[in-house]
């Protein structure tokens, strides 16, 4: 697959990169298995922006360590609470994003620019004359996201922008 | 209609996976269906594995369609994920471990008993319907990534525990087929399978690690059960086959004992170092937390402390957290002592029996130490000339074993046991998948050819028969058992049970009491008079309608018994009249379905 192909993959949702992907497989015998299917995704009816922060606060409780004042709190007792954010937010980025480094070099080490790179995939600092640069010290090896699979909201009306619902605990037996 | 893939389904007790692999293709190339399933309500996601809970909605959800998915609209109830994430917060609206109830042949596993000991205005579902609706699941998400496969049509193994007995099988059966999974469905052990992982994992290779006269221990240890299987390395005609020679009886004891364990100790840390009582709802979280604390501090270089944090339920996550440092020698003392302890290899579980009155429930286990299980097993499957058997390698099963301390001191424990120490098998474990994975290469296998794990039956089966005599008012007639089920009777194959005919009431329902044994080893025919309470375990019974057919004068006939297993496993038992043609097929005794 070209380079282009690959731009594909990595920037369309998993649904999208799948159809790509199976694109031109021409059938060789008689009996061909059926290719995966994708299920027609619910027509979405909020914004994808929305559903990451609900995902993101319910399994890691990320809008609750943000929009909590944290002044008047110790580094220990903010600590204790962020390790399990921290953990758990990075679990779901990696399943929905699966996250790699852009480049598989060593921070530090010296790289070469392949001279047909996307311009996107580079930013150059430092003593830069008008040629692009064709190699360079990795300050950062950059982040990449290897797929997309954000979950599909269902519901509908004035609950698009709840980000997380207000719970009520019923007392009694 | 051709079938198109194999396919391995590991109902879960905590959690399902269903594994495929493509039958037209060169090798074997297992890989995990994305179920396709609500992580929260109104959201859809897709994960690896299905968790075996389901949620009972209120009525008012079905019209604001909360738990709808894409190929049912207005649903009232919803499983996996969404429903395991309700189950600490509805507690009475949610059903978990519905695969332990599935075994326990104490209560009707027809009845609409589960949430198990809650009001009666939640509604509630047999343990079968609640499979059933666990596979329905699976088979809908199948049929959204592969619409042009239907699964009635495809290559299906489904695993169950070895020490599920023919009744619990029966019943898994029942609620798979009411799924849509096709009649040609094929049951195997857990055990069996994670062995068929393991030897997909290391295709030809496996006949370097094991050679004839070996025996592999597998140790299965899920979060509800403990599942203990022996297989003989043997040499058949210059090809190395293996042979599965005994399973374990039906230990529930598991990981989730060990977390709840190592919980209760952490909530005793939380109130003398920080005076701080945990809610209920912490109690879930602290849960959780410890299992993350167990499976880091017993890791191979594990840190010396980990930090339990419990976050508060408000919005004020940082200000409510409340935490405190775990020690891993504490740990690791806690759950060595509790469920590894250093025992002989003569030493028996203590079974305590409680007398008096005792609330029904699950029959968790007394006796915790899976040491002492591991070593009553061994003892009881002998090798000749020996005390017991003694494995000369290990596979690990199960989220437990992610512990590698754990893993450690099992190992320790035999070599302390045996001469030879055995070893753990190499190769690469997947110990959340590798069931249903090894169910799914083992689909492959029996289509294309490739290697099998030989056994027949892992148990030895009983009908109760009341022995004739003079009745004594009020007490009941005196019983023996009749082996009609030999240990080790092979797939496919028939035994016609020797011995007198037994008298029957024509026109009448005749039940029969029913037993297994996976400690006796009794030829057909046999009829015992004494046994002890752990030599035979009761199933339910079974019972056939003896209608009246032509050419028959008496109304009491004499029957013998046929036994039948076949080639997908069923068993099956009849009786044969002696002196013509009738049979009648005996069945599990079955209640009406009550929550249907």
């Amino acid at each position: 697959m070209g380079r282009i192909g690959l731009a594909l993959k990595v920037l369309f949702s998993g649904a999208f990169a799948k159809q790509v992907a199976t694109i031109g497989a021409a059938p060789a015998i008689a009996h061909v298995p059926a290719e995966r299917k994708p299920v027609e995704p619910p027509k979405p009816v909020r914004s994808d922006a929305v559903t990451l922060l609900a995902t993101l606060q319910r399994e890691a409780r990320l809008l609750d360590f943000f929009k909590e004042p944290i002044g008047d709190y110790s580094d220990a007792q903010i600590g204790a609470a962020v390790r399990d954010v921290h953990r758990m937010t990075n679990d779901v980025l990696d399943r929905m994003f699966a996250i790699q480094p852009l480049l598989d070099g060593v921070e530090g080490s010296t790289v070469n620019v392949p001279g047909d790179a996307d311009a996107g995939q580079y930013k150059f600092t430092g003593n830069v004359g008008d040629r692009r640069p064709d190699s360079g010290e990795l300050m950062h090896h950059g982040w990449r996201a290897t797929k997309c699979d954000l979950p599909k909201w269902t519901g509908a009306g004035d609950s698009a922008l709840v980000i997380a619902p207000a719970e009520v605990e019923v007392k009694g037996s | 209609m051709t079938a198109d893939f194999a396919i391995g389904i590991d109902l879960g007790t905590t959690n399902c996976v269903l594994a495929y692999a493509n039958l037209t293709a060169e090798k074997a190339d297992v890989q995990l269906l994305d179920i396709l399933q609500l992580v929260a309500p109104n959201t859809i996601d897709q994960k690896k594995s299905l968790p075996s809970f389901l949620h009972l909605g209120m009525s008012s959800d079905a019209e604001s369609g909360t738990w709808n998915l894409p190929w049912e609209q207005a649903r009232t109830y919803a499983v996996g994920e969404v429903a395991r994430r309700q189950s600490a917060d509805l507690p009475q609206r949610t059903i978990s471990a519905a695969k332990s109830w599935l075994c326990h042949s104490k209560v009707d596993r027809h009845g609409a008993i589960l949430p198990w000991n809650t009001p009666d205005d939640v509604q509630k579902l047999s343990p079968v319907t609640v499979s059933r609706r666990y596979l329905e699941h699976l088979v809908a998400a199948w049929k959204g990534e592969f619409p042009d496969s239907p699964i009635a049509d495809q290559h299906v193994v489904l695993t169950v525990p070895a020490s599920f007995d023919a009744s619990a099988r029966e019943l898994t059966r029942e609620a798979a087929l009411a799924a849509g999974l096709p009649e040609s469905l094929v049951l195997i052990e857990e055990p069996q399978a994670a062995t068929y992982a393991w030897l997909d994992n290391q295709g030809d290779h496996w006949r370097k690690q094991l050679q004839a006269g070996n025996q592999l221990l597998v140790c299965d240890v899920g979060g509800g059960t403990t599942d203990l299987t022996l297989v003989d390395v043997v040499d058949e005609m210059g090809e190395l086959q293996l042979r599965r020679r005994a399973v374990g009886d039906h230990l529930l004891v598991g990981g989730d004992n060990m977390d709840l364990t190592l919980a209760f100790y952490v909530s005793q840390l939380f109130k003398e170092q920080k005076n701080i009582d945990l809610d209920p709802w912490q109690s879930v979280s602290l849960w959780h937390a410890c299992r993350a604390a167990k499976e880091a501090l017993l890791a191979e270089d594990g840190p010396e402390t980990f930090p339990v944090a419990i976050p508060g339920r408000s919005s004020r996550l940082i200000g409510g957290t409340v935490a405190v440092d775990v020690n891993r020698e504490a740990v690791s003392d806690l759950l060595v002592n509790g469920f590894f302890a250093a025992c002989q290899l003569s030493d028996k579980p203590t079974r305590q029996r409680s007398s008096g009155f005792q609330e029904l429930g699950l029959p968790f286990e007394t006796e915790t130490a899976v040491t002492k299980h591991l070593a009553a097993f061994l003892a009881r499957n002998a090798n000749e000339g020996s005390a017991s058997a003694q494995p000369s390698h290990v596979l690990f099963n199960g989220g437990v074993f992610k512990a590698a301390k754990l893993k450690a001191r099992l190992l320790q424990q035999m070599a302390d046991w045996f001469a030879d120490a055995p070893r753990e098998l190499d190769g690469n474990r997947d110990l959340d998948y590798a069931v249903a994975r090894g169910a799914a290469f083992y689909a492959w296998n029996k289509h294309n050819g490739g290697i099998r794990i030989r056994g027949g039956a892992a148990r030895s089966y009983y009908i109760g028969i009341e022995t004739a005599g003079l009745a004594i008012p009020g007490a009941p007639r005196p019983l023996s058992a009749l082996c009609v089920v030999p240990h080790g009777m092979e797939e496919g194959s028939q035994t016609d049970v020797p011995g007198d005919g037994i008298g029957l009431v024509v026109g009448e329902r005749a039940t029969f009491r029913f037993f297994s044994s996976v400690v006796r080893k009794d030829q057909p025919g046999q009829r015992l008079q004494h046994w002890s309470e752990d030599e035979l375990v009761e199933t339910d019974s079974m019972e056939a309608e003896l209608t009246k057919t032509d050419g028959m004068e008496d109304d009491y006939v004499p029957v013998r018994f046929e036994s039948k297993i076949n080639e997908l496993g069923i068993f099956e038992l009849w009786c044969v009249h002696t002196e013509s043609d009738a049979r009648w097929k005996l069945e599990f005794s079955v209640r009406d379905d009550a929550d249907v």
